[in-house]
């Protein structure tokens, strides 16, 4: 299988007041891979993926999306990088004033030129596809953590994205619910070779579903590798953290 | 901020520049809000089913309020003219007398502030929790517009809600200000209604009003509008962003009220 | 007084899959709801009001808190009640200029009958009603986070009485500090009056201050306001900030209920004193 590089960050520098939170990450994403960013809490993981879709921009550096350097794009020219990278976030953030279905209804209605009526029918699909086909007319706050996670992830995939950016997808979910999120980000990628890139410290996830894993520590890459890479290294810090041990030589 | 550091007398100096410079970054923030609000009228890109959510929830839900309101103020106006009336026993008068404060100050005025604190509060609230919880995030990822999608709707809803709930105070005041004169000073409401069709007022009044009630509709819209996206620091920030929409509207009004009435004459 | 938002209801985890079915109530049954609602509402808030008068005579005395409060109340309002009431005046006298410029063309009455006016309703409810965006509104907000952070369940738990430590500083203070500001916003609101009356209609202040037609019965209605103002504005938006409920965005809620309801307390008593007052005192 061809390598073919489909995001690649160039020395990103982000600084929030005077703390310098990303100080010169540097790492390739490749087509089609389950990719993971790991690293302790506050170390910058979701913020470097928000910097991919807008959400923040960098400081200095630069991030190359399928050949193009989109870190000083407007809103406007984000759209369509916006409709290519999904993002799931963290608590799910579903609109609490429409229903589940409305919520999936919401892009196809707005990119697709779909009426009300179709779109939510469509969007009933799509729920079908996440196991949540009865919980279309219900409201988001009803619902449990679980649950409202797979309605994100129906509505991230709603305009047949090429990269899913998942923000922390299995934290706060029950341990039977993680694994089955888990098992949905793989199977994007084998079935539908979609690209995800998942923020996470789960580390059941990391090392089940993980194609390759890059590692951030104190504003750096630490370590990028696969799960073997990861498994062996001699490095006391990645050692410490993917074994989840309090004493070590990491500091916070 | 280290206000030790600073002598004692001109602490004053201080606070008085930095509560300047809080109400111009408010302003100015308002004022690119307005821009950015009616750039997304050429081309309309706006969400034409959020409008008629909107304007539901706002309009409809809004009518009971509004409805006790007027009805209290038309008696109050009343009850403020009896004493006058009664003194040089112009009953004929009492009509217009009532008519005219209410229709031309008093009804928009006192609506504006029932709305402000019913539909902008309530908007600011859902705004700044949207905000809070990454809602809006969440529209700006899915590559739609959170101006062209939530703001305007709101802001027109809002405008025209404030329309119309002026209108249907007017008419509900002078009801309530009719009843109130058969009561305390038995003033025939017949004779009360022929007081404001007999010359002395105009149509002018009533629109004289309604534009008021528009530009209210502005101040409302575009205070709650900014504040609830201002809003930051969690769920006690949406209790200050509310709290500092509901004190801006209110003196937004008052200040554009004055400006307007000179303007209108 | 209770006006239910939606979006309140508290988050089941994955409990309760289970759509239930309720029928959209026909407008009778919404109709007897809201009733129901605003009669439970009312007892509650007289409840609260009750137990304030009562715990504000024997309640322990917290001078701290009374006058931080007063402070918070009063001190802090005085600046947006300033600019309100002035620019009111302005226009209040502007719009009387112009109703007596189509009848008789005389000003020379004009500034005792504003004074009159002043004096007996607006500068009271005007003043009260903004009292109740930025007084109101605040105490609902603080003591609504108070309530969702359980702070207020901690109080209990100290044997301590809610409204004995909450509500009661904020009552002494709020009536004492809306007496104060709305003397204060009157004089504001006369003077930018006087003002505007000698730039738009040439009426010389010598004229405009005129005190003829302020009697007992003026004094006494605005003063029986102010009282009433300052005792309703944080009671009713103390009640809504401890009837809080769904979590941290019912913050936002409490703080619009408090408004609204305030308002429209303010002008329901308006209403009844002002009656009360014009068959007392008849002319």
């Amino acid at each position: 299988m061809s390598v073919e590089t489909g995001i690649r960050f160039q020395n990103i520098v982000k600084a929030f007041g005077p703390k310098r939170v990303l100080n010169g990450v540097s790492f390739d994403v490749h087509k089609g891979e389950v990719f993971f960013i790991i690293g302790a809490s506050g170390v910058g993981k979701s913020v470097l993926i928000k910097h991919l879709v807008g959400l923040l921009y960098p400081d200095e550096g630069e991030i190359w999306l399928d050949g193009e350097e989109i870190s000083k794009f407007d809103e406007v020219r984000m759209g369509p990088v916006r409709k290519k990278c999904a993002m799931v976030f963290q608590h799910s953030t579903l609109f609490d004033s429409m229903t589940c279905a409305e919520n999936v209804a919401l892009p196809l209605r707005k990119h697709k030129g779909l009426t009300l009526k179709e779109s939510v029918a469509e969007a009933k699909r799509r729920l079908h596809v996440v196991h949540m086909q009865e919980f279309g007319d219900r409201y988001p706050p009803e619902l449990g953590d679980g649950m409202r996670k797979r309605v994100a992830i129906a509505r991230a995939l709603t305009l047949e994205p090429e990269y899913v950016l998942f923000d922390e997808p299995t934290t706060s979910l029950d341990p039977v619910s993680a694994r089955r999120v888990d098992k949905l980000i793989r199977e994007l990628s084998d079935t539908l070779g979609v690209t995800s890139i998942v923020v996470s410290h789960d580390l059941s996830s990391i090392f089940t579903i993980a194609d390759r894993i890059v590692m951030l520590y104190k504003g750096h890459v630490r370590l990028l590798g696969t799960r073997d890479d990861f498994k062996h290294t001699p490095d006391g810090v990645v050692n410490q953290f993917i074994n989840g041990r309090a004493q070590g030589p990491m500091d916070l | 901020m280290p206000e030790d550091a600073i002598p004692r007398h001109t602490q004053v100096f201080a606070a008085a520049g930095t509560a300047f410079l809080r109400v111009a970054t408010t302003a100015g923030g308002m004022g690119i809000l307005l821009f950015r609000i009616l750039a997304r009228f050429f081309p309309p890109r706006i969400d034409g089913g959020e409008i008629w959510k909107n304007l539901y929830k706002m309009g409809v839900k809004s009518l009971p309020i509004v409805a006790i309101t007027a009805l209290f103020t038309g008696a109050i106006m009343v009850v403020q003219a009896a004493t006058i009336v009664k003194r040089y026993s112009a009953e004929g008068l009492l009509g217009w007398g009532a008519g005219f404060g209410t229709l031309r100050e008093i009804a928009p005025l006192l609506t504006a502030l029932m709305i402000s604190g019913r539909v902008g509060a309530n908007n600011t609230a859902e705004l700044g929790t949207m905000v809070v919880t990454e809602q809006l995030d969440a529209l700006r990822v899915l590559a739609i517009d959170p101006i062209g999608f939530l703001i305007v709707p709101r802001f027109v809803s809002i405008v025209a809600t404030l329309f119309m709930m002026t209108l249907f105070a007017d008419a509900l005041a002078l009801f309530g200000a009719a009843h109130t004169g058969k009561a305390l000073l038995n003033v025939d409401p017949v004779t009360f209604y022929n007081g404001f069709t007999a010359g002395l007022l105009d149509f002018g009044d009533v629109a004289n009003g309604l534009t008021k009630s528009v530009v209210f509709g502005v101040v409302i819209g575009l205070a709650s509008c900014h504040f609830g996206l201002a809003t930051t620091g969690g769920a006690p920030g949406v209790g200050r962003a509310v709290n500092a929409q509901v004190v801006a509207s209110a003196a937004g009004i008052f200040v554009l009220d004055y400006v307007t009435s000179f303007i209108l004459g | 007084m209770a006006t239910t938002s939606p979006g309140q209801a508290s988050h089941p985890a994955d409990v309760d899959p289970v759509p239930e079915a309720h029928a959209p109530p026909g407008p009778v049954a919404a109709l007897g709801g809201s009733a129901i609602d605003l009669f439970l509402g009312g007892k509650e808030l007289l409840s609260v009001f009750i137990r304030t008068l009562y715990y504000s005579v024997r309640g322990k005395r917290e001078k701290g808190a009374f006058t931080t409060q007063m402070y918070e109340i009063g001190n802090k309002s005085v600046f947006f009640l300033s600019i309100t009431m002035g620019f009111i005046g302005m226009i209040l006298v502007y719009q009387s200029g112009l109703q007596a410029k189509r009848v008789v063309p005389d000003y020379t009455m004009l500034g005792a009958t504003y004074l009159e006016l002043l004096v007996r309703d607006f500068a009271a409810s005007i003043g009260a009603l903004m009292l109740a965006t930025r007084v109101g509104a605040g105490i609902a907000a603080e003591i609504g986070s108070m309530v969702v952070t359980e702070q207020v369940d901690a109080l209990r738990m100290c044997a301590a009485d809610p409204i004995d430590f909450l509500i009661v500083p904020r009552f002494k203070a709020s009536v004492i500090m809306t007496t104060v500001l709305i003397v204060w916003a009157g004089t504001v609101a006369y003077l930018t009056g006087a003002a505007t009356a000698y730039v738009a209609f040439d009426v010389a202040p010598q004229t405009f201050f005129n005190m003829a037609l302020i009697d007992v019965g003026d004094v006494s209605v605005g003063l029986a306001k102010c009282l009433a103002y300052g005792a309703a504005i944080p009671v009713v938006s103390g009640y809504c900030g401890l009837s809080t409920f769904g979590g941290s965005e019912g913050v936002g809620w409490a703080t619009t209920r408090a408004v609204v309801n305030t308002s429209l307390t303010i002008i329901i008593l308006n209403f009844f004193i002002s009656t009360a007052g014009f068959l007392i005192f008849p002319g």
